[in-house]
């Protein structure tokens, strides 16, 4: 029966080039899809990296005007001192501008070898592992004896660390920036952390440790603190602050907060493009049931014929099912064919078994789409009286 | 053969009520070549759709082979048709996206056979209605006559006990009508099948062994 289809579906093919060329563009919008859905969702269940609860970020201009760094370094020292005796304040760090969950961004290359991938950049201090609840996989994280090294020590991720050096060992290896004139001993490798939110992946980043020169540039501190840290303490700290930075620009933010902001950076566009798909795929649905409706009302004779020599209702509703979803078969041979040059071809510099992943969940959608919409012309075409069907031929 | 008793059948609309057959009863014996004749509307075609059971009737009783008809399910009334019936249409009903063979084939798709049977018994019944050297061709690559030819071929090749021909020589000239009449004569002396022909033509009635006539629904001969 299959083959007799085939045939069938063959000898029509100019009429079923257009619902062919339906199933295939919706295949492959269903795909796009389904690619950023499963990116999305593979991102969300991989670990975050830092540990973002009872974790505020404080915001400052830097407000005491010396180019003498000695005296710079005892301003902040006495800030941290200030600070971390509150009994509330469990670790403090001084960073860079650009934060986890914040839209700051420090980019650059790093190289090693022939190898020269993009990645953030970070400046931070001794306590920011602690403060965040870093995971360091390999090696250390920065000490006070790395303040006298020759060489500057730096911890990567280990996003980097493939990058860098595959499945090579990264501890002690000297790797470059600024086109590879700078040399950095590479001295940790941490787990990766996810800067843009639950659903971005966790990007290629370096860190580096802030010397005393830093304080002249850096602008926030991460401080971790008790989960009984409420708004009265924030309100204090807040004023021990703005005291001590007369003329400062201080905000506190919290870093649940802040990861709402970025989640929400990402879901958005998520939601409007599956709006848009829906509509799509309503369109689709519509479009395919009508065409299936039109077919059998112009098959109605063929319909009453099979049914006079022998064929049964089941048999005539199964029959339109099975064209129909042959018909999705040879689309989506195509459409799969067009799918997996994204992997092959490795655009958008996403994991294969994303791409994988979409492909078959957008078989199945299709398959499902189709099967839905044929189902129920299917059963009218069975509920045809032959004879009625025959006389209208 | 076929035993049909006091057969109505009734169509119904919102507003109107037709009576297209009126108690109708009829014996067509095993290997018999029936005609079937009346004016326009007088119920020829219905009635031949009831023996065929593409229909069912309002009222009375169908026996083929002394098999009641009117307990069987949608699936055993398919099977029934396409192991005991062959059916000729007016208007050929060859599905025209099919080559000729593969129209032929169709009813042996509904039982099981595997593709070289069907495809030799698709063949021998091309050869009895003379076309063999047309199995590749379309439909609309063939004459009227050739048509009805190969529809004749479809209805042969499940060696079916019975024929049902709904005025088959209705859409062709004299001389193709009676080539196709000859098959069918043929058929009915050599293999004994059994043919009920719905006609508006005497010449050809008058060739069968038994002539009906059917006038407002009613049996008139």
């Amino acid at each position: 029966m299959f083959k007799h289809l085939f045939k069938l579906i063959w000898n029509k093919k100019k009429q079923n080039f257009l619902l062919m060329s339906e199933m295939l563009v919706s295949f492959l919008v269903i795909f796009a899809v389904f690619t950023l859905m499963v990116f999305y969702y593979s991102n969300y269940k991989k670990p975050m990296g830092l540990e973002y609860k009872n974790l505020w970020v404080a915001s400052y201009n830097n407000s005491y005007k010396t180019n003498n760094t000695d005296s710079l370094n005892i301003f902040y020292e006495n800030l941290r001192q200030t600070i971390k005796s509150m009994p509330q304040v469990k670790e403090i760090s001084f960073c860079s501008e650009n934060v986890p969950f914040s839209q700051n961004q420090w980019t650059g290359n790093v190289h090693y070898k022939n190898a020269s991938p993009n990645a953030d950049f970070y400046t931070v201090e001794d306590g920011y592992k602690d403060a965040l609840n870093i995971q360091v996989l390999e090696g250390r994280w920065f000490s006070k004896g790395d303040a006298v090294t020759k060489t500057p020590a730096v911890i990567i991720n280990n996003d980097l660390k493939e990058k860098l050096f595959g499945t090579e060992e990264a501890l002690g290896k000297l790797i470059g920036e600024d086109e590879g004139k700078n040399k950095l001993r590479v001295v940790g490798v941490i787990q990766g952390v996810k800067v843009k939110g639950d659903y971005s992946p966790a990007k290629a980043a370096i860190y580096k440790r802030a010397d005393t020169g830093s304080f002249h540039w850096l602008g926030k501190m991460m401080i971790k603190v008790t989960p009984d840290a409420d708004a009265a303490f924030e309100g204090r700290l807040y004023k021990t602050l703005a005291n001590y930075m007369k003329n400062s620009n201080v905000e506190i933010e919290h870093m649940p907060n802040k990861l709402k902001s970025a989640n929400l950076f990402n879901i958005v566009p998520m939601i409007v493009t599956l709006i848009v798909a829906c509509f799509l795929v309503i369109n689709v649905a519509l479009g395919l049931f009508g065409v299936l409706w039109y077919n059998i009302n112009k098959r109605k004779g063929e319909i009453g014929l099979r049914r006079a020599i022998g064929a049964s209702g089941q048999s005539v509703s199964f029959q339109l099912v099975s064209e129909s979803l042959i018909l999705a078969t040879l689309s989506l041979i195509i459409g799969t064919f067009f799918a997996a040059q994204f992997p092959l071809l490795n655009v958008f510099d996403l994991q294969a078994g994303i791409y994988v992943m979409a492909i078959i969940l957008s078989v199945i959608f299709i398959y499902l789409l189709v099967l839905v919409c044929s189902l129920y012309p299917g059963r009218q075409a069975a509920a045809i009286y032959p004879a009625v069907a025959l006389h209208e031929e | 053969m076929i035993r049909l008793q006091n057969i109505e059948k009734v169509y119904r609309t919102d507003t109107v009520e037709t009576l297209a057959l009126n108690k109708v009863s009829l014996e067509i014996a095993k290997g018999e070549f029936l005609s079937v004749m009346g004016p326009s509307g007088c119920g020829k075609s219905t009635l031949l759709n009831i023996i065929g059971l593409l229909d069912e009737p309002s009222k009375g009783e169908i026996r083929i082979d002394d098999q009641k008809t009117a307990n069987l399910s949608d699936k055993q009334l398919a099977q029934f048709r396409n192991k005991k019936l062959g059916f000729i249409f007016q208007s050929y009903h060859l599905i025209s996206d099919l080559q000729v063979l593969d129209n032929v084939e169709l009813p042996l798709l509904y039982r099981s056979a595997t593709a070289r049977e069907r495809k030799q018994l698709a063949t021998e019944a091309l050869a009895k209605v003379g076309l063999s050297n047309r199995v590749k061709h379309f439909p609309s690559q063939l004459s009227g006559g050739q048509k009805q030819r190969v529809a004749i071929a479809r209805a042969i090749v499940g060696r079916p006990e019975i024929i049902l021909a709904d005025e088959p020589t209705g859409n062709l000239d004299s001389a193709m009508g009676n080539e196709i009449m000859d098959i069918l004569i043929q058929l009915n002396r050599d293999e004994g099948t059994t043919i009920i022909m719905v006609t508006h033509d005497e010449n050809m009635a008058h060739k069968t062994h038994r002539l009906v006539r059917l006038f407002d629904g009613s049996q008139v001969q």
